[in-house]
């Protein structure tokens, strides 16, 4: 099992490198840079200082160059310093001479969006199973039927128009919930409580709109893993022996169901990160996803390159877990990853 | 062909993937209005029967921006997922039929690209290379090809040392023939249907783009650039958010169904009248 973990962790540094260098690639093949945005900002800024400019930011050196340059920091977890945005460290927070912290930009964001997935997946999981489990049992009769026109509807709804509906219907015509940003004016003032209530209600349409997106997915998953075991002989064998039909549902039925359910998840999270930029913009929610969205306007390399190697490693680390989970989970896959 | 006229599903996608083409080519000859025409004097209008679906805010017929829309829409779908199905079947072939190291390499490169969050990565380059719906398509169809590839590459793997294949290379067929009168024949139902549902969600993805103001620029009009419109009136103007939504919404669920529905009719694992 050991052996098979440090296996893992040994794989995923070569598979950060091959990610970081086509992604660094891409950025750089393509024409423009920071400067060239800052030069239409200050259209005074003469060729000679966007010179020097480059020449501060490596820019004038070739890809190739440039990329070893990055990964030598990377080595050492030096994420670098924004180019746009006042030279705040990119990733983690940094004390100066002063003993001035400024925090990292990705420390701030990473956790508002973590937290919007965590407690949107909690959604997806709380509303799927039990529609899943229903889809399957009644198979083909009428609320299966619903359930299947609802998860169409749900596979097919571009998140941003529902984000939209929702804040027209909630926000402006009822005025029952923020429609941007995640405090309110003078929230400061509050209590701590009075201020996390008021972070949750600014969070409610976020979490909403990608729980309400990823819920048929998961359902339809459900439901098809559902009826996939009750075809199988050992759920036959079961009702033989004459147990309760709800001991076969819900004792051997639905706990193999759920196994390959693991996988999905680690698998959504490259989905959920890049989802998180739609959501995050409309609501002005100051996560990765805007972050992300602000830096690729202002070709704010070190910034969108430690998105990318963050958000992939992400994934990277949430497939391992993943696949821990499952082996732990099921025996059979426990057995085969310790030989 | 029969049996996908007689799934209820793909009957159904087939029917709305129907209307929208012929209303998207019939465009230029349906649409009431010249879609780009600016008219100050009926800035946001409500929907009568003059303006079908109301006015933008720049007086436009968001009628006939919707009919041109689709053009967009539908166009990015089938090209990206072109592109991405020619990529994924050319290295999914490669990987399946010659295996060993050639194989590794290319499962290694579907990891890595599996493992970047791939809007992200899209967002990125559209924003450098300058938005353009020739750009879109190729970003999309570049990457999206890595479930193909798994698919196309599963495929050959366990149809590599069957009967018919191994008989034919005893018989001494060359490669190329094994790959392209048997292999490749025999893995096309699941390239199909996973191609129709790729359509879908690069409809989805195109939308999503095009609504952040990184895809289809003004004046051409999408489906998703008309959404961003409405955003910025969504106080006084319903009718540019509600339209446009429901137009994804119905063409990206008639992908999917007919999808589905091609799944049901040709692949009789999956058939539910057991």
């Amino acid at each position: 099992m050991l052996k098979y973990l440090l296996n893992r962790l040994f794989w995923m540094v070569p598979l950060l490198v091959g990610i970081s260098l086509i992604s660094f690639l891409i950025m750089h093949l393509a024409p423009g840079d920071i400067t060239s945005t800052e030069a239409s900002f200050n259209p005074k800024t003469s060729e000679e200082s966007r010179q020097k400019l480059r020449e501060l930011y490596n820019l004038d050196k070739p890809v190739i160059v440039q990329y070893g340059l990055w990964l030598k920091r990377m080595s050492t977890l030096d994420f670098g310093h924004s180019f746009a945005s006042h030279q705040s460290p990119v990733f983690w927070q940094e004390t100066d001479k002063d003993g001035n912290v400024t925090k990292g930009m990705i420390q701030e964001a990473l956790p508002i969006t973590l937290l919007i997935n965590v407690l949107s997946l909690s959604l997806i999981i709380a509303i799927a199973l039990p529609l899943g489990v229903i889809s399957a049992l009644t198979q083909n009769k009428m609320p299966d039927r619903s359930i299947t026109i609802f998860v169409f509807i749900g596979f097919a709804i571009p998140s941003f128009w529902l984000a939209l509906m929702l804040m027209y219907w909630t926000g402006v015509s009822h005025n029952w919930l923020p429609i941007s940003g995640l405090h309110s004016l003078g929230a400061e003032k509050l209590s701590n409580f009075a201020q996390l209530l008021d972070t949750l209600k600014h969070l409610t349409l976020p979490i909403l709109i990608s729980g309400l997106t990823g819920l048929a997915g998961i359902s339809l998953f459900v439901r098809n893993g559902m009826l996939d075991v009750l075809h199988q002989d050992y759920i036959t064998t079961a009702r033989a022996k004459g147990l309760p039909e709800n001991t076969v549902v819900y004792k051997h039925a639905l706990r193999n169901a759920l196994l390959p359910l693991i996988t999905i998840f680690g698998l959504s999270i490259p989905g959920l990160i890049g989802g998180s930029v739609i959501a995050e913009s409309i609501f002005a929610i100051p996560g990765m996803g805007k972050l992300f969205y602000d830096a690729v306007l202002m070709r704010d390399f070190p910034v969108i390159m430690g998105i990318l190697t963050i958000g992939s490693a992400l994934t990277l680390i949430g497939n391992l877990l993943a696949d821990l989970a499952y082996a732990w989970a099921d025996p059979r896959v426990r057995k085969g990853v310790a030989q | 062909m029969n049996a996908i006229l007689k799934n209820p599903l793909a009957l159904a996608g087939l029917i709305v993937i129907g209307f929208i083409s012929i209303m998207a080519i019939l465009a230029p000859l349906i649409a009431p209005f010249d879609p780009d025409a600016i008219n100050v004097k009926h800035i946001l209008l409500s929907p009568s029967s003059t303006h079908l679906m109301g006015t933008d805010g720049l007086g436009r017929d968001v009628y006939s921006r919707m009919l041109f829309g689709a053009r967009i829409s539908l166009l990015v779908g089938i090209v990206a997922v072109g592109i991405a199905t020619i990529i994924g079947i050319v290295l999914g072939a490669i990987a399946g039929f010659y295996r060993g190291w050639v194989d590794t390499i290319i499962m290694r490169l579907v990891d890595i690209m599996l493992s970047i969050p791939t809007f992200f990565l899209i967002l990125a380059v559209i924003a450098f290379l300058t938005p353009s719906i020739w750009n879109i398509m190729i970003v999309i169809g570049l990457t999206s090809w890595m479930g193909v590839t798994r698919l196309v590459r599963a495929e050959f793997l366990s149809l590599r040392n069957r009967e018919f294949v191994l008989a034919s290379q005893t018989l001494g067929a060359k490669d190329s023939r094994l790959i392209f009168k048997q292999l490749l024949p025999n893995s096309l139902t699941p390239i199909i249907v996973s191609s129709v549902l790729g359509i879908a969600s690069a409809v989805l993805v195109e939308s999503g783009l095009s609504f952040l103001g990184l895809g289809v620029q003004a004046p051409q009009a999408s489906w998703g650039n008309i959404l961003t419109d409405g955003k910025e009136y969504i106080e006084f103007a319903w009718w540019l958010s509600l339209f446009p939504g429901l137009a994804i919404l119905i063409t990206v669920m008639g992908y999917n169904l007919l999808g589905e529905g091609l799944r049901d009719a040709l692949d009789p694992r999956t058939s539910n009248n057991k």
